[in-house]
């Protein structure tokens, strides 16, 4: 069979360009697809982003300190968040956005101080906040986020939603985290470069894809500088500070975007054992250091 | 910082994330599946727009205005509407609309079209004018002879359908409805409504509830509603079957109950097709008979005028109604199919079918040409005249509208969404009615006039919709 050509289709959504690819010589179906998934994304961007405030997370956060009932939808990326805490050993912690307050990595060298971080302790934790299905109750000043998650899950439903309307291969790519829903029409894989950290725009590596997704973590474009140390963005949610040591950028392939972006974002976390831990897992995985 | 874990992360994160995906699809795409057709067609201010998602807060805001034209000069008719929904974060709905109507022209009075020049008199709007006027007022001059109640006075021309010019009219009206789950029900909710015009009111209420089973492909709906209407006419209610006057009649005014139900079921068939199914039954009793209309009792030799009576209606009528639409997607294009049996007290069946054709010429601009036809058969009091010398029936009228008749509205509607959550749409239409304006028992003169009265109109809405936090 011949490889047919891709139609592609780009928007901007949750801070980050969007890109569906589809291979398919049906303008129709294209644009179905391409609207099914745009629509879709604005949905979960809608309903997650901390930035709206009309957001479920703004009201869950709004509410701090009094109990909030929420919708299926939000209880099971809440229960995942919650296992995933449980599996990184409380590394991953949607409640440790509040350190956003005080960390802005902007590229500069103004660290935060420690009585900084101190003052705020006392609001991270997931163990801090009371979780019994539907109902949601933070303490008061706490908050929530589900930027670690919402992404990969939109790219999931996307590649969900379009192989409902049609068979034909797929990319959806956003911002990095993407997914395949098979091999391209002629057999062959999908070919995807792996950016390099610095600003250039270069390519670090290029790998090859015939199904499931890849997401990559990493601090390429926001840390902070000082005395020679570089302080990436993911931060420990025990200590308040940003994970030493780090790769400067971990690119994990796996069934499912959820799956990768979490697996890279736990890798992270690890610091300077992340090699090891990926070795370890079997995962197929690319560091940058 | 090292994992240490046996079962490895890796098995339980691939777990864990295909099950949160399995699920949400579960939860949510068969649904979405079913509101894709009610967001395209249905009833705007009841579904949700799917942009907004499930579980957040949003309002729609529809501005309209609709503008009506008869042809011949008769009504015109210009209604601004502004609607507006709230939509709660647990599917409950706040609608509020209002609904503003300037209606002028002029409208047919009921009697037949003669060889001769014919003169009506009615009440001047405002009793008892005190001054003596006489002067061109819409066709129509209003008299005042001293030591009596002036009266007002048109003429029609030989061969012209008898109308009256002084039509006009404001009308102002608002809706108010609430809806929420409820329990067991799916949705449960009521409404009221009030609409006014300077000679007729009307106050309505409503309680409906539905009931989604088969994971959202089935709904059962039932609705109750009811409405009060007073009739104010100017010059008063006139006497049924008097003869037409210029006096001021002394009933002020008359009212009118309604009570109906309507119990519904939306089936999805398949992925294409979903189906409605209405049963509705409905109750009238007072007053429905139109105060201003009248009709001509001719001479049983020669068709001529002899003089014109006041209308007449039964106060009661009972109506009932099967309506059924499909909407099927081919894809690029979403097929409407209706057709509604209708059946009254009165001796009115009617039936209507009904096609659109929805084409998505890309994703933000869409064109929607649709056909209606409708044909009724008379009422058993319809008459286009009365006989002189035979004995007066109990009920009579000559509204075409209660007469057998013909239609055929031919309509179009463009859309163009200006983003996911603003549309602009225009939509236009002929609407024509056609009957049988020579009567085989027509009497005399009357054999040369079309006695049909139906009217031919054109309709032209542009609207706005946005949707909004």
């Amino acid at each position: 069979m011949l490889s047919g050509r891709d139609t592609l289709y780009v928007f901007q959504a949750m801070a980050t360009p969007c890109e569906v690819r589809l291979e398919t010589d049906d303008a129709v179906v294209a644009e179905r697809v391409f609207q099914a998934v745009e629509t879709e994304t604005r949905r979960i961007e809608q309903k997650y982003s901390r930035y709206r405030p009309d957001s479920v997370v703004s009201r869950i956060n709004a509410a701090a300190g009094s109990q909030v009932e929420v919708d299926s939808e939000t209880a099971m990326l809440l229960d995942f968040s919650a296992q995933c805490h449980a599996l990184s050993r409380g590394l991953f912690d949607i409640t440790s956005g509040v350190l956003r307050r005080i960390w802005n990595f902007d590229g500069s060298n103004r660290l935060p101080d420690q009585s900084q971080i101190a003052a705020l302790t006392h609001l991270i934790g997931w163990r801090k906040v009371t979780w019994a299905r539907p109902f949601i109750a933070l303490r008061p000043g706490m908050e929530i986020d589900f930027g670690g998650v919402a992404k990969e899950y939109a790219v999931d439903r996307a590649l969900a939603i379009a192989g409902g309307i049609t068979k034909a291969p797929l990319l959806v790519n956003f911002g990095g985290d993407l997914c395949v829903s098979g091999p391209r029409r002629d057999g062959s894989r999908w070919k995807i470069a792996i950016e390099a950290v610095d600003r250039s725009g270069a390519m670090e590596g290029l790998l090859e894809l015939s199904r499931g997704a890849v997401a990559t973590s990493g601090d390429a474009r926001r840390f902070l500088l000082k005395d020679g140390v570089r302080y990436g963005h993911i931060l420990n949610p025990k200590t308040g500070w940003p994970i030493e040591q780090a790769p400067r950028s971990v690119t994990v392939a796996a069934g499912t975007c959820l799956e990768a972006g979490m697996m890279s974002t736990i890798a992270i976390l690890q610091g300077r054992h992340a090699e090891r831990f990926l070795k370890r897992e079997g995962v197929r995985a690319w560091c940058i250091r | 910082m090292q994992l240490k874990r046996r079962p490895k992360v890796r098995d339980q994160l691939a777990r864990l994330s295909a099950g949160l995906i399995a699920a949400t699809i579960a939860a949510h795409v068969e649904q979405a599946d079913a509101q894709t057709y009610d967001t395209q067609y249905g009833q705007k201010y009841n579904t949700r727009n799917d942009d907004f998602g499930p579980g957040i807060a949003y309002s729609q805001l529809d501005a309209a205005m609709l503008v009506y034209s008869e042809q011949g000069g008769r009504i015109t008719a210009v209604e601004p509407t502004l609607e507006l929904a709230v939509h709660g974060p647990k599917d409950q709905i706040l609608s509020l609309g209002l609904t503003a109507d300037a209606v002028s022209g002029a409208t047919p009075n009921g009697a037949v079209k003669t060889d001769v020049l014919q003169t009506f008199v009615t009440p001047t709007k405002t009793a008892g004018s005190s001054y003596s006027v006489t002067g061109a007022s819409g066709g129509s001059t209003i008299i005042k002879v001293p030591g009596q109640a002036a009266i007002r006075q048109y003429t029609v021309a030989a061969g012209l359908l008898p109308m009256d010019k002084g039509f006009q009219d404001h009308r102002g009206a608002f809706n108010l409805g609430y809806a929420q789950p409820l329990g067991w029900l799916t949705q449960f909710g009521g409404g009221v409504g009030y609409s006014m015009e300077s000679d007729y009111s009307s106050i309505t209420g409503n309680v409906h509830a539905a009931k989604n089973f088969n994971g959202n492909n089935t709904t059962l709906s039932l609705s109750l509603n009811t409405e009060y209407d007073t009739s104010t006419p100017f010059g008063g209610v006139p006497v049924p079957l008097a003869v037409m006057d210029g006096t001021w009649k002394t009933a002020k005014s008359k009212t009118k109950t309604q009570m109906g139900l309507v119990v519904g079921l939306t089936q999805v068939l398949t992925r294409n097709w979903l189906m409605q199914l209405n049963y509705a039954y409905d109750n009238q009793d007072g007053y429905q008979t139109d105060p201003y209309r009248i009709l001509s009792v001719v001479d049983p030799s020669s068709g001529e005028p002899l003089r014109n009576i006041y209308e007449n209606r039964p106060t009661k009528r009972t109506s009932q109604s099967v309506f059924w639409e499909n909407k099927l997607d081919f894809g690029p294009t979403l097929t409407d199919i209706s057709l509604r049996y209708f059946k009254d007290s009165w001796g009115i069946t009617s039936k209507t079918a009904e096609i659109s054709e929805r084409l998505d010429l890309s994703s933000s601009f869409y064109i929607e040409p649709s056909i209606r036809w409708y044909q009724q058969s008379a009422a058993n009091f319809f008459r286009n005249y009365l006989v002189g010398g035979q004995t007066l029936p109990s009920y009579a009228s000559s509204d075409i509208r209660l007469g057998k008749f013909t239609s055929i509205t031919y309509g179009a509607k463009v859309g163009y969404a200006l983003s996911g959550r603003t549309e602009l749409y225009v939509r236009g239409g002929f609407y024509s009615q056609t009957g049988d304006g020579h009567p085989a028992d027509a009497i005399g003169q009357l054999k040369n006039q079309n006695l049909f009265s139906g009217t031919k109109a054109m309709f032209a809405f542009v609207g706005y919709t946005w949707n909004f936090h």
